[in-house]
């Protein structure tokens, strides 16, 4: 014996709650797409690029050392 | 190759801070660290010395021997940079370093600690150079500017010298030739005329 309640629940069209899913798929989708853009920025030098030698004798270095030598 | 170094004169050095509070506000440094301090001998008394201190970027660095995860590497140009995302902030190079230079953020209420964080003589850390990680993680990185650490170059007497240790060497070696004295009459015997056991 079914309820009025059960009959109601049966008559719901379903097919509305793929929107629900379609903005979810599409919300991950632009998560991921954002993620993306960010790693590279955000990415690790090689080991080699870590070790390597940051100093150069600029101007503004050669300026820096002139104006220390009184 | 050139070899980076830091070099106080501490003849000159007038305890102004001014070099922490640059460093602090250049690389948005967090509350309860200073990667640089200053150090004063016999304060108060006559011959007081004041010494700016910050990681020394030692040739063997104790705090690398030490790290349990090797984050510590060296850099071809000798400075001595950590890697935060591999430091899980136990503290053993705090304990290791003669200087005090490795420094934890409060993380918590609770006493545990941050990763550490240490002067990187502007030279930021692992991220790609200018990066914004760089920045958010290890401070500006000033020497891929084609600058000195803000710390010396803006120091108002000149007292503290960044730089390939042989030109800043031969710097301060002019400076102690133009004063006159031997290595331990310098500044004080000018100015009072008198010899002053420290």
């Amino acid at each position: 014996m079914s309820t009025k309640k059960e009959q109601a629940v049966e008559t719901v069209d379903r097919s509305r709650r793929g929107f629900l899913r379609a903005g979810l798929v599409g919300a991950s989708a632009a998560a991921a797409a954002t993620g993306a853009a960010v790693a590279p920025a955000a990415a690790a030098e090689s080991e080699a690029d870590q070790k390597k030698a940051r100093y150069k004798e600029t101007d503004h270095v050669k300026k820096y050392y002139q104006t220390n030598r009184y | 190759m050139a070899r980076l170094k830091f070099l106080c004169d501490a003849d000159r050095c007038i305890e102004c801070n001014a070099c922490v509070t640059a460093c602090k506000n250049e690389h948005e440094v967090p509350w309860g660290i200073n990667r640089r301090r200053v150090v004063t001998l016999n304060d108060g008394k006559p011959g007081e010395r004041s010494v700016s201190m910050a990681c020394m970027h030692c040739t063997d660095a104790p705090c690398a021997s030490v790290c349990p995860v090797s984050c510590f590497y060296t850099t071809a140009d000798a400075v001595v940079l950590h890697n935060k995302d591999l430091c899980i902030g136990c503290g053993y190079c705090f304990y290791a370093c003669p200087f005090g230079a490795p420094q934890y953020p409060k993380t918590s209420n609770f006493g545990s600690r941050g990763k550490m964080d240490k002067c990187t003589y502007c030279a930021g850390g692992p991220e790609e150079d200018g990066s914004q990680a760089e920045l958010d993680k290890y401070g500006r990185n000033r020497l891929a500017e084609g600058k000195l650490p803000l710390c010396a170059e803006m120091c108002s007497t000149k007292a503290l010298l960044a730089g390939d240790s042989d030109i800043i060497a031969q710097i301060y070696k002019e400076r102690v030739a133009k004063r006159g004295y031997g290595s331990g009459a310098w500044g004080w015997q000018v100015a009072y005329k008198e010899t002053i056991a420290i």
